[in-house]
Order: C-alpha cells, then structure tokens, then sequence
C-alpha cells in the first residue's frame, strides 16, 4: 500500500509525505495574506488558473512560523476538493519505503504527534510519517503554544 | 417537451447498443438473473418515459415485455425459448420506434399486437409464425440518423473550462512579455490571432456548461397542481421565458428559492376562490413564471394576483417580534417596510401551515441567492399581487465587483452590494467620531463606518479623512460604509470558493484570480457587519427626516478626466468596464479612430489621437448599450457619484448631451445615445412608426427622446395632429391616461427603480431593455 513516499525537510527534520496524496511540488514567489485567518494559513498562492491555501507546515506543527525569504517550495495537496500547498524548507526525494509506519513511543512535542501517523524507516534514518490532512487542519484549538 | 424527446432518444439509444450483447448472452443462457435484470431495467425506463412523454405505442410495447419479464424475476414463469424470441422482438422494434422517431418519421402502423401476444404463455411450437407480422419493414429504411448530441460528464466541462481559464492566463502573461519588448509586427499578429482563438474558445466552453432554464421550469405544473388541490384554490401557471439559459449549476442553485418563493405565493398569495369571487377577481389565481435576460443578469420574476403583502401588518409583526423598535419602524419607507419580509424570524403566515411558513423563510431564500452573487427584490400591492424578482448572474462563477485596495493589499466586493462610493473629504460627506466608532453622514444621514484596514490588521496608506467609503448594503440588512485606501476597478470575476480555514473567519466569500494572476479575497459583506458589530436595520438612523433630499432621484454616474483635462461625467449604466489597452490596438481606419479589442472592432471617442501613457497603454471605457459597443478613451477614473438625472441640455445633438453641476463644477454629461447613433448608422425611413410622449414631460423630450428614436420610432408628442396614427403612447405612471382618439397601447415609465406607489405594470424609465422590449411588443401587436 502506498510505498511511494515524499521526503522533504521541515525545521531540520525529515518527514514523508504518502506521494499518492501528493498533486505535485511547486516554487511559490508571492503569497497573497489572509487578514484574520487562523496562524497557520499562510495566505493564497496561484497555480496556474488554480488558487493555493498557502499552508505555514512550522505554524500548524506548532513551531513556530515557516522562513519565508525568497522562492519557497510547496507540496501540493487536495484535501476535500480544496488544494493546499504545504510549505517545507525543501523537498529531498520521492523513495519507495514499504511498510506501514510504525507508532511513535518517544516523547514528540505536541505539534509534530498531532500530526504524526507513525515513523517509517528509509536509509537507515527514522522518518516522521505526516498526515497532510492534519497538517492542513492546523494546531488543535487551545492547544497552540504561546511561544515555540 | 422537444429536449426532453431528444435526451429520451439519447438515453434509449445509449441503452440499447450495450444490451444488445445482454441480449444475446440472454438468449443463451435465460436463467442468468444479472442479464435478466437488465434487459427488465431497460423496459421497466422505457415504460416510464413513454407514459410522461405521451408515447402510447412503446408503453405499450414495453409494459408488455415488462409484464413477462416481472413474472421471470418472481419465478412464477419459467424463460421459455417462446418468451426470449418474444421479448427481444419488442426490443427490437422499441429499437425501430425510437430511430424512427429520431429521423421523425411515422413508423408504419400495426403489428404490436402480434409481438404483445407472442409473449402470452403458450405452446412452444408456434413461434415462427409472428415473424411476418412482427417486422413490416420501414419504408425505404433510410441510413440511421446520426446522433447530434452527446452526453459528458460535468467533471469534464469543469476540466475544459479549467484548461481555457489557464490558456487564459498565460495569453496574460504571454501579453505583458510582448509589451515589454520592442514589438515585432509578426509576432503581434500571430499573437492577436492566438488571442482571438482563446477567446472564441472560452466563450463556446462557458456555453457548454448552460441550460435551458425549462429544466427548472418544467417541475413547476406539477407543483402548482399539487399545492393547489391541497389547499383547494384554483390556480392558473403561466411561465415564460424557458429559453433563456443559465449556468447548470447555477440553475441547482435557484431551485430552492424558486420553489420556496412559488409555495409561499399559492399558500399565502393566492386566496380562496370564494375570497377572490368577493374581490370581484376571477375565481382562479394566476401565477405567472418568466424568465429573461437582461445583460449577464437573469430575471426570474414570480408574480401572482393574490392578496398582497400588507406592509402595516408586516411592521407590526417585526416591532412585536423585536426586529425594529417602534421610532425605526415609523421612519421607514414602504421600501423599507417591505424589505422587512426578508427578516430573519418574521412569517407573514398567521398559521403555520405544511406548505410553508416552516421556518425557512423569505430570509433564507434572499440568503441563497446572494450567495450565487444574485439580488431579490419584492414589490407589492395590497388587493392586487405581489411580484417576487430574482435577479441572478448567468453563471455562478462570474461575478462583477469593484476591486479596491486596503494598504497593499487588493480586496474585491460584489457590486451588487454597493449602494454609493463617497470621498471621505466629499461635500456631501461629513465623517464624525462617536466615543471609538467613526460615523459618516451622508446626504444626511448616518452611516457606520467599518474600517476594513483597522478590522483585518492590515497598515493602510491613506489617512482616514481621506478614504473612499464604499457604502455596502449587506444581505442581512445591514448598511455600513467600509473605508478603504483607494477603488481600482470594476472587474467580473471568476469566484471560487475559498479553503475552510479561510471561510472560518466570516469577512470572506471566496477567492478570485485575477488576470494579473495574484490571488484575491473577496469580501463578504454581510460577514464583515456581523465581525464588525454592525447592527441592522437600526443602526442607519436618518439624522433628520428630509424627505425630500433622500427621495431625490439619481442616477448613479461616473465622473472622469477626459483625454482634453475636461472633467466629464457619464451615466454608469452603460459602462460596462473600464479598461486599459495597448495603444497599438487604436488605428485611425475608415475615416474615424477605432480600437481592435477581444476580436472586436469597436468606434472610439472622446480623443481625435491617441495619448498613450508610460506603459504604451491607453485607458478606455466600454459602453455596450446591449447590441452595440462603443469604446471612450479617457484620461482617468475620477468618481462615481450618484447625481440627478437632469442636466442642461446643450442645444445641437452631439457627443456631449449637456452640462450639469457636480458640487460646484461644471461637467459635461457624455451623450452616450448620440455615440451609438453615430456608431450604430440607425436605419432612417419615413414610415416608421409614431411614438407618443406627454408633451408636460421634459425628461421624456430630452433623455427619452433618442432611445426611442434609435428603437425605430418617430417621436409625437400627445395633443399633435398625428394622434389617431400613434402605434404606441408612452406615459409617465404618475400621469392619468388622456383622452385618446388613438387605441394605441400605453407603456407607463416610472421614475423609481422600484415598483409601488400604484405603479404596477409599469417599467423603471431606466430599465432601457424592458423599454425597448415593451417597444418591440407594443410594434409586434400592430
């Protein structure tokens, strides 16, 4: 089931993204705010004829608010006919990981085990497996730490 | 009842061309249920659609086979080789049936009882017999006629017209790469024929996604019938216009209103017969269902000769159900009274009844349909009807809106929910603080401000005396003025809904991508009251009760600088956008300047040589009157004002039909009737039809005048000699109708937009295509 996996880098860690959930990867240059929305909405971006909701990734895993110098780098994903683009520092490499993550038992801080379906394994090196639907749905309410 | 042959047609070749091969395998193994199935599905529709479409012969034909089929599936009757032969012999001929009434023939008679009683259980032995009876051939059977429709699924129409939204953008960008660089005549003509194609493209792909508005239409007889006999009134459906098209999601989109609107007027508009009988109307109700349309705007008006609205009764329901105080409720107008039926929590219905008063409301009906960017308006008299008009956008898509900026930011706001746009530091306007809360006063009254700076957290540029206050009648009745940095534009829009997330926060409707291809909000008005705290319908308090400053009549205008530096004004009605154009697009061709815009070629005024500015562009205003099209180069945007329609009118006809006064300025009115006469070429013949006006009316001899002379009338003005040749009279509807030797029909215009005030029947003096339509019907009846 779904081994195709994309791996990219938020805050100095590797995550994977399951690549079937995955529309593409796209270069952002300019974000449009969205005054009033919930922190981790970065704002609106266009894909071709499409509209982006710009997802803050640090911001929804609670760590904080995501650079945002220069071309930034997106994952774009659909979740409920609407398309999201999540931004990551960079994205590393699409790999086949096989098997399914496996559940965490150390001590994540609350951002990243919200989001979090389990660690899988690649290279040697333990991957975080996100849920971009949970990354899309942003901190629990009540929950957003006050300074990360 | 045509396109619904049609898609029978369709669906019952579709059908047939897989069951064949079912057809087959039936026959060889006729104990497969899977097959039998749906071999019984396919007759079981047929029967269904024959009965509604009034095909006797195929009903019969396939209730028979359905009959045979049933006792299959119940297994009280075993697939005899009798009963397969017999069953695909009807199929077969419903095959012949339904060809030949695609190729519209008649297909010739006799034989159906044959193949109806093969299908009798009986001896197995005789079968061969029916053959001949069974398939009289068709007369020189000509060649299948082709199929000339297809069905797809929407989910591709939506993909295509994606796909063009994308070539649209990049023929955008490709645009602004070649103006940037010096440009290569080749390269622009390539260019103008890609632009021309996509163009073309986009528009035949938006026609794909339209319906007929018959599809909405046809469910409402039934409707009416049943509602009727329920509450036993006598009601009479008229409905008109089902050729006009719509958006097909659009049409989804307006069901529900529309039905919830045509229930609330048999079960509260229509009365009794016995009651009607003492009214001296005839004892059955007429409702009346049209639909037309009126430049992107649909019209759907649901209009009965019930009882009315009683307005007293409708104040006194909302004072009693706490949604007006009693000192609001005495301040009101008719107008506003009526627009209390649009209230949340207020039913004219004394009882709830089962076919409406249910709780969803006239409110939720005007909600819906603001929604798709549409308005509702109600206009009654008691005794007489009431009238329900919804006005739409043709596609749910588009919307029009102005665009405006907010520090650096670029919002969007429906123009449906615009009233006026003032100047902060206008005449009329004065804007007040009261404790924290700025308040502005406009032609005396007061009006909210909503800082949409301070509200979303965004830095505005602009120092708050000199904002444009965009004042906005929100959907849940709220008015408020919304201070902004600076208006951009008109624009329609391709409105998509937003993320969650985003819609969570209330101030938006959706998003938009404009053609510069950034990302646009589009603010919700009456979500930007309701985070701001403004209240409704109190909170627009008059400062004093001038009633005759507020009833004054006006015309929203736009104010300009021309190409010269004059300031010029003209009446936004036939502005259909503004917009900026390569300079390279206006060659002086044919004796006159004429501008090539979207494969158009369009005459252009207000310049006799182009003044390009620094990006080689030229700012123009298109002028559609709704068959021609008219450019106007202008300098800049100045303002939009709402003004008299009086001006002093100069004395020669020409570009400029007057001068009026615009605080103390001097402004020529651009004669927009005279730019379409001169573009137009009208065709001029002595016998053409006599228009009488009222010779006391001078908005009739001065405004009125060329409209109805480009209509191809002459105008008469009543007490002339040509009276009894008169083909039409038009009336002011304040006006008793004269003494007349003429039987000509009257078209009655009055002067607000509106109807009440006993002005049924009449039509708003610048509703200019109900005019011309009136006109046309008036011509017509000769």
């Amino acid at each position: 089931m779904d081994m195709l996996k994309l791996i990219a880098r938020v805050a100095d860690q590797l995550i994977a993204i399951s690549a079937d959930q995955v529309e593409s990867v796209v270069e952002i240059d300019a974000i449009t705010p969205v005054p009033l929305a919930a922190p981790h909405i970065a704002g609106l971006a266009a894909l071709r004829s499409r509209v982006l909701t710009i997802i803050d990734t640090y911001a929804a895993l609670e760590l904080g608010r995501s650079p945002r110098e220069g071309l930034l780098q997106a994952i774009v994903v659909t979740i409920d006919h609407h398309l999201y683009g999540l931004l990551v520092d960079d994205v590393v490499d699409v790999a086949v990981i096989a098997g399914e993550p496996e559940p965490l038992h150390a001590g994540l801080a609350r951002g990243w085990t919200h989001a979090a379906l389990g660690i899988v394994e690649h290279d040697g090196q333990a991957l975080l497996q996100l849920d971009p639907a949970r990354i899309v749905a942003g901190p629990i309410p009540g929950q957003i730490l006050s300074a990360a | 009842m045509d396109e619904l042959l049609g898609e029978f047609i369709a669906e019952t070749r579709e059908t047939l061309e897989p069951l064949a091969s079912e057809i087959v395998a039936w026959e060889i193994a006729p104990d497969d249920r899977a097959r039998l199935d749906s071999i019984f599905r396919f007759v079981h529709t047929v029967k269904g659609s024959c009965g509604f479409l009034d095909l006797p012969r195929l009903e019969r034909l396939s209730h028979a086979a359905e009959g045979a089929l049933a006792e299959v599936r119940e297994g009280t009757r075993r697939p005899d080789k009798k009963l397969v032969t017999g069953v695909l012999l009807i199929i077969d001929r419903i095959g012949e049936l339904v060809e030949a009434l695609a190729a519209g023939k008649i297909f010739p008679d006799g034989g159906d009882e044959a193949l109806i009683l093969a299908l009798e259980p009986g001896d197995e032995a005789e079968p061969v017999t029916i053959e001949a009876a069974a398939a009289p051939p068709l007369p020189a059977a000509g060649p299948r006629a082709p199929a000339r429709s297809i069905r797809l699924p929407v989910e591709l129409l939506d993909r295509m017209m994606a796909g063009v939204s994308d070539m649209v953008l990049a023929r955008n960008e490709l645009s602004r790469r070649l103006r940037e660089r010096a440009g290569d005549g080749n390269v622009d003509t390539a260019f103008e024929r890609l632009s021309t194609c996509v163009a073309e493209m986009r528009e035949a792909i938006t026609r794909t996604r339209m319906q007929r508005i018959d599809g909405l239409f046809s469910a409402l007889p039934r409707m009416v019938r049943d509602l009727s006999s329920e509450l036993d009134k006598q009601v009479v459906l008229v409905v008109d216009g089902g050729d006009v098209e719509l958006d097909r999601e659009m049409i989804e989109m307006i069901r529900d209103p529309l039905t919830h609107i045509v229930r609330n007027a048999i079960d509260h508009g229509i009365e009794m017969p016995a009651d009607r009988q003492r009214a001296a109307k005839p004892a059955a109700g007429t409702l009346r269902v049209d639909a037309r349309q009126s430049g992107n705007q649909i019209l759907i008006e649901v209009a009965d000769d019930g009882r009315g609205i009683d307005d007293e009764r409708l104040v006194h329901k909302a004072i009693s159900a706490g949604i007006v105080t009693r000192e609001r409720a005495a301040a009101m107008t008719r107008a506003e009274r009526l627009e209390l039926i649009f209230a949340a929590g207020l039913s004219t219905a004394d009882a709830v009844t089962a076919i409406s008063g249910r709780g969803v409301g006239m409110d939720v009906v005007r909600a819906n349909v603001e929604r798709i960017g549409g308005t509702v308006e109600i206009d009654t008299q008691i005794g007489r009807g009431c009238r329900l008009t919804l006005r739409v956008p043709m596609t749910l898509t588009i919307i029009p809106a102005l665009t405006f900026s907010v520090g650096d930011e670029l919002f969007a706001i429906p123009r449906g929910a615009i009233d006026e746009i003032v100047r902060a530091s206008g005449g009329s306007v004065v804007v007040e603080r009261v404790g924290s809360a700025p308040v502005a006063r406009i032609r005396g009254e007061r009006i909210p401000v909503v800082e949409l700076g301070k509200l979303l957290g965004v830095a505005t540029h602009v120092d708050p005396a000199r904002a444009i206050l965009v004042v906005v009648r929100a959907s849940s009745g709220e008015r408020y003025a919304l201070s902004v940095d600076s208006v951009q534009d008109h624009e329609e829009l391709v409105v998509k809904p937003a993320a969650p997330a985003i819609m969570a926060t209330g101030v938006y409707a959706g998003t938009t991508l404009p053609d510069n291809g950034r990302p646009m909000l589009l603010i919700n008005p009456a979500g930007v009251a309701h985070v701001a705290g403004v209240k409704a319908p109190d909170a627009a308090i008059p400062a004093k009760s001038d009633v005759a400053e507020v009833e004054a009549e006006t015309v929203p205008t736009l104010l300009f600088r021309a190409c010269d530096g004059a300031t010029r004004a003209i009446r936004l009605g036939l502005v259909e956008r503004i917009e900026d154009v390569a300079a390279q697009a206006v060659a002086n061709v044919g004796g006159r300047l004429r501008l090539s815009h979207d494969g158009r070629i369009l005459p252009l005024f207000g310049c006799t040589a182009v003044v390009p500015d620094k990006y080689d562009r030229v700012r123009v205003l298109l002028l559609g009157d709704g068959s021609s099209e008219v450019a106007y180069a202008i300098g800049e945007v100045i303002d939009i004002h709402d003004l008299s329609p009086d001006c002093l009118p100069n004395a020669e006809p020409g570009p400029i039909a007057g001068v009026m006064l615009v605080g103390d300025e001097q402004v020529e009115l651009v004669d927009c009737f005279w730019l379409f006469a001169q573009a137009g070429g009208s065709n001029r013949s002595t016998e053409r039809p006599l228009c009488l006006f009222d010779s006391d009316d001078p908005w009739m001899r001065d405004v009125l005048r060329p409209i109805v002379e480009q209509a191809g009338y002459r105008v008469g003005y009543s007490g002339d000699a040509g009276d009894p040749d008169a083909a039409v009279m038009i009336l002011s509807a304040d006006r008793p109708t004269p003494e007349l030797r003429s039987t000509a029909p009257v078209i009655r215009l009055r002067a607000a937009a509106d109807e009440g005030h006993g002005a049924a029947g009449s039509i708003y003096r610048y509703d200019r295509r109900g005019l011309i339509a009136a006109l046309a019907a008036a011509q017509g009846g000769r």
